[in-house]
């Protein structure tokens, strides 16, 4: 059995048939080869497998094909502009908030979705929108670190 | 990669169709809401499903809006992240919003559902107590017709509740607290993101009257019995005089001494009922302030 469906991946639409089992890192991941994109446990418990689906993040390990229908999905692949960086990226480089990688992409899309609803987000807040991805590196501290730089690139002033 | 068997794939666009295809299929199929838990249990081979009954198709079971006689419907695949910021809570609502804040992770938030975490019966539920105190009651409906259960006759035991096989959860009532109710959720995990609660407890204290009279208190458990507990002598020690932090710590006390915690690999049994005491003085404590009128 396979279901036709229709999304807008990093802004590209895509038409395809897909099993009902698929989940949206397979197709991601072997349809799209966005491998940005990782899967870590598989279950909704480590957060590496995040992606942004119509503008929120989401386990894109626990999402199946038949909710992807008319969806927009942006991934890591999708951030930058033109060859320009997106001020996160900037910032995870910048700050060191990179170790073996595996969480980046996630962690970068959670905070994308915080930021632009509150550039000003402080430390908490970070730590709150990051709270469902989990870095083995223990590269906490230089991530929420490199969320805040972010954040005032992008507009944002704290008090 | 971890897959799933493949299914028979099914979306169903009214909640009767939804019944019909359930019905059809008995034990084999499951109806598919959020996912976060249905899909765990997939990949792990706890559940080999023949067919999933996507309910998302269907209208208006997402919604949260302003019910009949004042009461607030919760519609049973509204995700938990709109009862997060949901718009229409009273002060005395609110500690669901506070419960839903607590469960899980932003993205687990942005899909699971209110349906799903109730349904699925786990006695560890963030979002029960919180029902519990608020007195929801749960709409369900078979292809015999719809009914109305309380949500403390809800749960039966782990994973188990007093729905028929066949019969879906279609939304929660709300009915308004009385006027000067506050309430409160507390729970600790072993962090904060991410964990199932090994202890959960809200609370609930109405006051009335020039004098601040206490005229209802509630306090329910969650994460230390196989259901959800609603912890009836606590409440008869709150309500029997003023609201001292002596007798508040006595409740507490009695909340401990009335819950059958386990011991597993996240917590010992000793540890989950001194938890419980702690709580339920937080949990009260700040309920009573927010039904003064404090912020919390």
């Amino acid at each position: 059995m396979k279901i036709p469906i229709c999304l807008v991946v990093n802004g590209e639409r895509h038409e395809l048939e897909a099993g009902p089992q698929e989940t949206l890192v397979e197709i991601l991941r072997e349809r799209l080869h966005l491998t940005g994109t990782k899967e870590g446990c598989g279950i909704g418990d480590c957060g590496t497998c995040i992606v942004l689906m119509d503008g929120v993040p989401v386990n894109s390990c626990l999402v199946l094909a038949g909710d992807l229908q008319g969806r927009q999905v942006l991934t890591i692949e999708g951030l930058d502009e033109d060859g320009k960086l997106h001020p996160l990226q900037e910032s995870f480089l910048e700050k060191g908030a990179v170790q073996c990688g595996f969480c980046t992409p996630a962690m970068i899309l959670s905070a994308k979705s915080l930021l632009d609803r509150d550039p000003a987000a402080g430390e908490e807040e970070i730590k709150r929108a990051l709270s469902g991805s989990l870095c083995r590196c223990g590269s906490y501290k230089k991530i929420v670190e490199a969320v805040q730089a972010a954040g005032e690139k992008m507009g944002g002033k704290r008090q | 990669m971890k897959r799933i068997r493949p299914f028979r794939y099914v979306e169903a666009f009214t909640v009767r169709e939804a019944l019909e295809i359930l019905a059809e299929e008995k034990e084999g199929a499951y109806p598919l809401a959020g996912g976060t838990d249905l899909l765990v249990r997939m990949k792990r081979g706890d559940l080999a499903p023949r067919a999933l009954v996507n309910l998302k198709r269907i209208p208006g079971l997402d919604g949260i809006d302003a019910g009949a006689g004042g009461d607030i419907r919760i519609g049973a695949l509204a995700p938990i992240a709109a009862i997060v910021d949901a718009p229409l809570f009273s002060a005395g609502q609110r500690v669901l919003a506070e419960a839903a804040g607590v469960l899980g992770s932003p993205a687990i938030r942005n899909l699971g559902t209110l349906g799903g975490n109730i349904g699925r019966a786990s006695p560890a539920c963030d979002m029960a107590p919180s029902l519990m105190v608020l007195q929801a009651r749960v709409l369900v409906e078979g292809l015999r017709g719809k009914r109305e259960i309380g949500i403390g006759e809800f749960f039966k035991g782990p994973g188990s509740t007093v729905l028929d096989p066949g019969e879906l959860i279609i939304s929660f009532l709300l009915p308004s607290p009385a006027s000067g109710t506050g309430a409160a959720y507390e729970r600790v995990g072993r962090r904060e993101g991410m964990d199932c609660a090994l202890v959960g407890v809200a609370a609930s204290v109405t006051l009335s009257g020039n004098d601040r009279e206490l005229k209802d208190a509630r306090v329910t458990l969650a994460a230390v019995a196989p259901v959800p507990l609603q912890a009836r002598r606590a409440e008869e020690v709150l309500l029997s005089g003023p609201l001292t932090e002596a007798r508040i710590g006595e409740a507490a006390r009695a909340a401990a001494a009335d819950c059958f915690p386990i011991s597993d690999m996240r917590a010992s049994g000793a540890y989950r009922r001194e938890m419980v005491r702690v709580l339920t003085c937080r949990a009260v404590a700040r309920a009573l302030r927010s039904a003064e009128g404090g912020k919390d």
